[in-house]
């Protein structure tokens, strides 16, 4: 195979480390899309948990987390009614099961994007993947030239 | 692409159509619903308020009923599913005064309507979603058709934030125009991000289009100044001008954008954005066309998209057609925006 192979010359030996380049750039864009869409998924599950587990506690008293790493306690005062947002900057109120059901959507929605995404991903790799030998071939044979 | 837009929107043409389906009872004279009267299939309802002037009486319910043979549907027979319909376009990011706009549509396309017997009731409710959603996704914007009738070159500019593939936006319209018999020469006014020059160089040099380059760090409006006057003495139909992505809040780097537009006087004002940022991308476009100017909007990664929010809304909330959707990585997988076809593709059976 490698004796076939027409040597490569430097421009496209250049070509393909930019081919490369715009590659992993793009790469980088779908990872970021893969942990924001597994961010929100993980969001939506801790969501669901503290709904469930507000329906759950008989006073309706909380941890509520204020931010770096203080809490204090607070009671619900109506634990069946969850200010939820829909889409579209649009804020609906709606009852704790309806608002579970409706997080129980999003993240399967989420994992249908997040697989998307993960295809397009593996579409590229494989992509790099060949160029990068393509690459490795074209170096080895200007290494081998410039030792005969 | 929008295959959950789509599976909602299937759902709620369903429940619209159950809905003016129902099965009620024939309307007694005091127009309370007449007791000890056998339920007729495909009557009307009756609970109509009186003193709502576009709303049929009961009487002439009963004359269209029983002479013409004909049913009206009431604004309460499609009140609950259109509600329903409002939720299912706001949780697929479907801007709020788009939503608005097509739930008006379609109650104002049902409401009064006169069905005849045994005319479909899907047909009916298809015949609303369908004109409504037409309404609001404008009438698209033919490049080829404005290249045509413009004098040459014809100077666009793309903007947008960072990130959204407008680099690749640029090469893929390069693609497309060539393919279509334009001379197209492409400006890399993208001078600030690392790499931008290289990327545009290769995308151009894979294509055989001609690019303007300057050194990385030069003066963006000198680089489109220049494709400009290489167009104008090569006779080249179309200017692409690339440019860095910039949040239209950096003050700088907007003015640096109008500079821009006053050296190379763009003929068209291109807004990039990619479809799954839903209602942030309608958001930012409506911003960048209060800041700049924008002409048209290409949304880029649509096939990612499964909720259409972006799509559906962002003509008719900042009044600027969608001209392009990108649909994938290669230089083909792009296509002008046809409302009637996406309208189709939604509203098609499964």
């Amino acid at each position: 195979m490698a004796e076939t192979m027409q040597p490569m010359d430097q421009r496209e030996l250049m070509t393909l480390q930019h081919y490369l380049k715009e590659y992993g750039q793009q790469a980088e864009i779908f990872i970021s899309q893969l942990e924001m869409l597994e961010n929100g998924r993980m969001e939506a599950h801790a969501a669901i948990e503290a709904l469930e587990g507000m329906m759950a506690t008989e006073d309706g008293v909380v941890l509520l987390q204020i931010g770096a790493g203080a809490s204090v306690r607070a009671k619900i005062l109506e634990p069946d009614k969850v200010m939820l947002a829909i889409g579209a900057e649009v804020v609906v109120e709606r009852k704790n099961k309806d608002a579970v059901e409706f997080l129980k959507e999003r993240i399967m929605e989420m994992e249908a994007s997040q697989k998307k995404v993960t295809e397009t991903l593996n579409r590229l790799r494989s992509q790099m993947n060949e160029i990068e030998k393509r690459l490795e071939a074209g170096y080895q044979q200007s290494v081998a030239a410039v030792q005969e | 692409m929008f295959g959950g837009l789509k599976e909602k929107l299937q759902a709620a043409r369903g429940r619209l159509g159950s809905s003016i389906q129902t099965v009620i009872t024939v309307p007694s004279g005091d127009g309370t619903g007449g007791a000890g009267q056998e339920p007729a299939t495909e009557m009307e309802k009756t609970a109509v308020p009186p003193k709502t002037p576009a709303q049929p009486t009961i009487v002439d319910k009963f004359k269209v009923l029983l002479i013409e043979r004909e049913l009206i549907v009431s604004e309460k027979d499609v009140a609950d599913a259109l509600a329903e319909l409002e939720l299912t376009l706001l949780e697929s990011d479907v801007a709020l005064p788009a939503t608005d706009a097509i739930i008006a549509h379609v109650r104002k396309s049902l409401v009064g309507k006169h069905r005849k017997l045994g005319e479909s009731v899907d047909s009916l409710v298809v015949g609303a979603l369908r004109s409504a959603l037409l309404d609001v996704l404008g009438k698209g914007f033919d490049l080829l058709e404005y290249i045509r009738t413009h004098p040459r070159p014809v100077r666009i500019l793309f903007t947008g934030v960072n990130g959204t593939g407008k680099t690749t936006t640029v090469a893929k319209i390069g693609s497309y125009l060539k393919k279509e018999g334009f001379s197209v020469v492409i400006g890399a006014g993208d001078t600030y991000r690392a790499g931008a020059i290289e990327q545009i160089g290769v995308h151009a040099e894979r294509l055989g289009i001609k690019i303007i380059q300057h050194p990385e760090g030069g003066d963006p409006s000198a680089v489109l100044f220049d494709t400009v006057q290489y167009a104008q003495s090569h006779k080249i139909d179309v200017v692409l001008a690339d440019t860095a992505g910039r949040f239209h809040n950096k003050s700088n780097l907007m003015s640096q954008l109008d500079k821009i537009r006053r050296v190379m006087k763009p003929d068209l004002v291109v807004y990039v954005d990619e479809a799954v940022a839903g209602n942030d991308a309608v958001i930012r476009a409506s911003e960048f066309d209060k800041t700049i100017g924008a002409d048209a909007v290409i949304l880029t990664k649509a096939d990612m998209d499964s909720r259409g929010g972006a799509a559906i809304s962002i003509a008719h909330t900042i009044g600027k057609p969608l001209m392009f959707i990108g649909t994938g990585q290669s230089y083909d997988d792009i296509a002008p925006f046809e409302p009637a076809l996406v309208v189709e593709e939604l509203l098609g059976d499964a």
